[in-house]
């Protein structure tokens, strides 16, 4: 299956992209999406244990389980005010 | 609970939204907040904030909150105006209203909704030196 993942804010900076297209296996969770995410962007890596994740407009833990065509949102801690 | 969310590029107009206050007769407490970008953030000169939204995922995020608002206290009304882009100092970037009966509930909802909102509203500043 494939997902759509968008960076936000600094992470945008660290994987040098808003968005990418990722292929995985059935079943994949969340967390399986973000280790392959850190394997092709180890950048990612740095700010490992504070990234949100959100599954459309909802946060989801990392053992969220994934399907096709889901739009994936990895972002720092929010500042908004 | 009437609710009003604007996520703007605009600068924040408190008179244009002071003037459609709109208060029903036992209603007994208006409180607003006003958010002001300083001159420093983490001891350094800055001359702007430049604030970034995940637009959809901040309605539905503020949408929540307002209903844990609505759940917990008797508030009539809120209004609050998020500035993106970039915002100078000086420049208010949030702009929050509570309309309740009483001041404890109106005081205690708009603290509620600031906290919330920096805990989990998708939106991100940038300094802008």
């Amino acid at each position: 299956m494939t997902v759509t993942v968008h960076f936000y804010s600094y992470l945008k900076d660290l994987a040098a992209c808003a968005q990418t297209i990722e292929a995985l296996p059935a079943g994949a969770t969340v967390g399986e999406l973000h280790c392959q995410l850190m394997a092709r962007f180890p950048k990612l890596n740095a700010m490992r244990k504070s990234t949100l994740i959100a599954v459309g407009v909802e946060y989801q833990g990392l053992d969220y389980v994934l399907k096709e065509g889901d739009e994936v949102s990895f972002f720092p801690p929010v500042q908004g005010g | 609970m009437k609710r009003q969310l604007t996520v703007t590029k605009e600068s924040i107009d408190e008179a244009a939204l002071l003037s459609r206050r709109a208060i029903s007769v036992g209603m007994g407490a208006v409180v607003y907040f006003l958010g002001v970008v300083r001159a420093t953030e983490e001891n350094e000169t800055i001359t702007a904030l430049d604030y970034e939204a995940f637009q959809q995922m901040v309605e539905r995020q503020f949408e929540l909150i307002f209903r844990q608002i609505e759940e917990r206290w008797p508030i009539e009304s809120v209004r609050l105006v998020h500035r993106v882009g970039v915002v100078k100092v000086n420049e208010p970037s949030l702009w929050v209203e509570v309309v309740a009966p009483h001041r404890g509930e109106a005081f205690a909802a708009c603290q509620f909704l600031i906290d919330e909102m920096k805990r989990v509203v998708p939106i991100w500043k940038r300094t802008v030196r």
